[in-house]
């Protein structure tokens, strides 16, 4: 854990606000939608203690993602989620400020606040998951950052709504930090590590796949249509190059024709070479597409 | 439902962030992405290549190698650093190059070039 104020510290403590932020749960909107036929004074005691609750429930499990991240395998999940959760960040959505599944308004304070808890706990699994990645395994972070954000977000909703209204950039810069996080955490995991030790550039070719991947809605943006396919190619040709860097020691371990110099030449012919008809495949399939639609 | 998700502009930021938003958010991806390549290369492997002083003997932390260790607010003050840069370069340039833009491709005047008879 960072020294407490240090610099490590306070950038971590942004990160995990500017996380919050870029991916909190509309709770207002669920509330107000859940407590809508309840009598007035039943609103209030929905409006207070579903906050809470809500607060209390976002908390317990941003603690638990820290002890869960510690088990091998969970940090290499979390990062590969990371990316996806980015990804969605990014995508543009035209149906915006149109929710699409509102939920049923509640007949009683008990129903409206289990509704609440809920919604918020399932909104906020991607939340959670990111500032467990970002805090490092420190719950002084995750609480500090929870009792910087959380107040935000739900008396000041309209406030980030302004922000973000009149700086868009601060929807990419979530979605870089996030990618940044799942970069991290893939790297930190412990299954991984002998591995990455032994192969050094690994590292870099995996942090330029995490960001192409997570980053991939805007690029696509500003690529011409010809250029495309490069948000598939890219991607899969690190995923090729990758998977032989993985397999190498295997199949040498495999003997017969890879254990003899003529194999290991072959292999490394296939590394190298053997992506290009399948991207010429891909180009080729997709060249064929609306002619076969047109037909169609 | 995202709460950022409530503003148009801010569901569609990829399209409608501003330029120099953008500038900056790509240029803090770059630093990211050179910290990640300072954290692959082998120091020995660039004294071999003989790229010692260019990529990492460059002033301790400023250092590509030294990156790495980097922290979010290092990022975005070399983000900032490195989109004020490209801007300063691009408003430079601007200043000493006019850009020439071509001519439509139909047009009669393609080749702006007029033949006058020679002045005897």
């Amino acid at each position: 854990m960072p020294e407490l104020f240090s610099a490590g510290f306070l950038s971590a403590l942004l990160a995990i606000v500017l996380i919050d932020l870029v991916l909190a749960g509309d709770n207002a909107l669920i509330i107000g939608l859940v407590a809508r036929n309840l009598p007035k004074n039943t609103q209030r005691k929905v409006i207070f203690w579903g906050t809470f609750g809500a607060i209390a429930v976002r908390a317990l499990m941003a603690v638990l993602v820290v002890y869960i991240l510690d088990v091998p395998g969970f940090m290499l999940a979390g990062g590969l989620a990371l990316i996806w959760i980015a990804r969605k960040l990014l995508a543009p959505n035209e149906n915006a400020a149109s929710p699409h599944a509102n939920p049923a308004a509640a007949a009683s304070f008990g129903a409206a606040l289990r509704t609440i808890v809920v919604a918020d706990a399932v909104m906020g699994i991607d939340n959670v998951l990111a500032i467990g990645g970002a805090a490092s395994g420190s719950i002084v972070l995750i609480v500090l950052g929870l009792a910087i954000s959380v107040p935000i977000i739900v008396w000041g909703s309209h406030l980030v709504i302004r922000l973000v209204e009149r700086l868009p950039s601060v929807i990419l810069l979530g979605g870089a930090v996030l990618a940044w996080t799942g970069y991290s955490m893939i790297v930190r995991e412990p299954l991984l590590q002998p591995w990455l030790t032994a192969h050094p550039p690994a590292r870099f070719v995996i942090a330029v796949l995490v960001f192409s991947i997570s980053l991939a809605p805007w690029w696509t943006e500003r690529l011409s249509p010809k250029m495309q396919p490069l948000v598939v190619l890219l991607p899969a040709l690190l995923v090729w190059l990758l998977a032989f860097e993985i397999a190498d020691p295997h199949l040498e371990r495999m003997g017969g024709l890879f254990a003899t110099e003529v194999g290991s030449y072959l292999v490394e012919a296939v590394r190298w070479l053997g992506w290009m008809p399948l991207a010429a495949g891909f180009l080729w399939l997709r060249e064929q597409r609306p002619h076969r639609a047109a037909r169609g | 439902m995202l709460l950022v998700h409530r503003s148009r502009r801010a569901a569609n930021s990829v399209r409608t962030v501003s330029p120099g938003g953008e500038l900056f958010v790509a240029s803090v991806v770059v630093a990211m992405l050179l910290a990640a390549f300072g954290d692959a290369v082998d120091p020995a492997w660039l004294g071999e290549a003989g790229l010692e002083f260019a990529l990492f003997d460059f002033g301790g932390e400023l250092s590509l190698l030294g990156m790495h260790h980097w922290h979010l607010l290092q990022y975005l003050m070399a983000g900032a650093v490195i989109a004020g840069g490209i801007a300063a370069f691009k408003a430079c340039t601007g200043r000493v190059f006019r850009p020439l833009h071509p001519a439509p491709r139909r047009a009669v005047d393609k080749v702006p070039i007029e033949l006058r008879p020679k002045s005897s």
